[in-house]
């Protein structure tokens, strides 16, 4: 028994308006809440899981200046414990429904309460992107997963399959190593696309083979999963794999279903900007993944925020 | 003893625990036999208890009648009380540690203001309908960063409504439970062995599965 988190039990009082609202606590949201405090302004953070958000999801971190290597775990706490020393209140639910239009925005929580503020930022940044195969939802919950810190345990010295080649697929196989006894990891292209070190971190660990040019074709078994059929994407053959599971990390889709119809997004569901983050709507703003932009990383999230919030500062309550 | 809680959590802790009302009162139910973190949770009450006088908690053996009163069958089992005394189905099977340690932490302070049920008005609504035993297992690992919105969800939905029992279970500890309902991912939610769904609901969705299950 080696951690206690507190998660939302740190949620603070809710009061009917602040002067924005930050949907989202990940490295974005909660420097957008550091910075609307700086500026003199009363924001909250509206989180749904987890303070730090994909964060937590990352073994290592080792690109944020300062660090030359922290746990994604570590990282989200310090970044929230940093907000909530300026006293940057958190509350924790699911956004269902903003209201954009009007001077006075709101945003209304799954708890049914609802937020009213003078600025929204969306920072929700994304999700795992499924397979969208034959046998995904049957075997959702029964074989099929998209945490490894999850429902790692539930695969003990079992074979299983992990399904993408970038640098989440391969930091999550590096994590279910440590529990699993075979990982066969699949990727659509003829190389990974995880960086260097990874890869060399996880060929250590001598329990990874790879099956490259190949995509999930469909997914069997009978109460739990039992193979999965791997389609080669020149050849067009299908071969069988027997496993136990299969973890998929096939990239992301972001989190802007509740934003349809409110502001612009491009084909990809991304939301669109300006260079102040700011969208469509006046005073409504996105940063981070969610965000349409080249880099995704912790950085930039963080960046978008701190520009988010001076833009914001300057010209919705500069009286 | 060495401590369980380390001190920069118990700090905060104590500050969370500032915004009890009453007292709150943990049934804790343990065994002797297979019982491999029945002590360390009497240990989590325990300096729990040491932080807040408003709470308190009382031992028990799983062959006894308060076992029996309270229709608990597995240990370690939690069971929270109001400040009067009343039990709202609201279990933890298992040790709230790792990320239901704030489960744990936000079920005793809303305890300790009477269990008033955080949900919309329309969720209680068609929660105080429900006129027949409803069973929530809320299956979970103390890794699972997700779980715990799915536990206090079924967990408030128990305080609307006496016929509602919510238990969280910690899929690692109840290996039995978990492999009997197929869990492989959590959070999964199994009510009244009928209807089964994998993943953190949003509010509306996840009564609208207790509905269904009615």
């Amino acid at each position: 028994m080696s951690f206690f988190e507190l998660g939302s039990a740190k949620k603070s009082d809710l009061k009917e308006y602040y002067d924005v609202t930050i949907i989202g606590g990940g490295p974005g949201g909660i420097t957008a809440g550091i910075y609307a405090v700086q500026a003199g302004l009363n924001p909250i953070i509206v989180e749904k899981a987890l303070d730090g958000g994909q964060m937590n999801n990352t073994q290592s971190v080792e690109n944020w200046t300062g660090f030359t290597s922290i746990r994604g775990m570590e990282l989200s706490e310090r970044m929230a414990d940093h907000a909530r020393a300026f006293d940057v209140p958190f509350t924790y639910a699911e956004v269902v429904d903003v209201e954009t239009n009007g001077l006075e925005k709101a945003v209304v929580l799954d708890n049914g309460k609802k937020i009213k503020s003078r600025v929204i930022i969306v920072a929700t940044g994304s999700n795992l992107r499924k397979l969208g195969v034959k046998g995904e939802e049957e075997f959702k919950g029964r074989g099929i997963s998209y945490c490894a810190t999850c429902d790692g345990h539930f695969f003990s010295d079992k074979h299983i399959a992990v399904i993408g080649g970038g640098n989440s697929a391969l930091d999550e196989s590096l994590c279910l190593s440590k529990m699993v006894s075979k990982i066969t990891v699949i990727q659509n292209l003829p190389k990974l696309t995880a960086d260097k070190l990874l890869q060399r971190k996880l060929n250590d660990t001598g329990k990874v083979e790879y099956i490259y040019n190949s995509v999930v074709d469909s997914v069997e078994g009978d109460s739990q999963v039992r193979k999965v059929n791997i389609r080669n994407v020149d050849s067009g053959e299908i071969t069988s794999l027997p496993v136990d599971g299969i973890f998929v990390f096939i990239g992301l889709i972001p989190n802007s279903q509740f934003l349809k119809g409110k502001v612009e997004l491009n084909e990809f569901g991304y939301v669109k900007t300006n260079d102040f983050m700011e969208t469509s709507k006046k005073a409504v703003y996105a940063i981070g993944d969610v965000r349409e932009k080249e880099v995704r990383q912790i950085v930039t999230a963080a960046a978008d925020g701190a520009i988010a919030v001076y833009h914001a500062a300057r010209n919705y309550f500069n009286d | 003893m060495a401590k369980l809680l380390p001190e920069n959590i118990t700090k905060q802790v104590k500050e969370i625990f500032s915004n009890m009302e009453g007292s709150v009162k943990a049934l804790l139910f343990k065994s002797e036999k297979n019982c491999d973190y029945c002590s360390t949770a009497e240990q989590m009450l325990q300096e729990l208890s040491e932080l807040e006088a408003k709470i308190s908690y009382e031992v028990h053996e799983l062959d006894s009648e308060m076992a029996d009163k309270y229709s608990v069958e597995l240990a370690p089992s939690i069971v929270l009380l109001t400040p009067e005394g009343e039990d709202k189905g609201v279990r933890f099977l298992g040790i709230p540690a790792g990320h239901e340690f704030g489960s744990l932490l936000q079920d005793i302070v809303s305890f300790s203001k009477g269990a008033i049920p955080e949900l919309s008005e329309e969720s209680i609504k068609k929660i105080e309908k429900i006129n027949s035993p409803v069973d929530i297992k809320v299956f979970v690992t103390t890794t699972c960063p997700y779980c715990p919105k799915a536990v206090l969800t079924a967990h408030n939905i128990a305080m609307v409504n006496k016929n509602v029992m919510a238990y969280m279970v910690e899929a690692n500890e109840f290996q039995d439970l978990s492999k009997k309902y197929g869990v492989s991912s959590v959070p999964q939610i199994v009510i009244n062995d009928k209807v089964t769904f994998v993943g953190a609901y949003p509010e509306g969705q996840f009564v609208d599965q207790v509905m269904k299950a009615v």
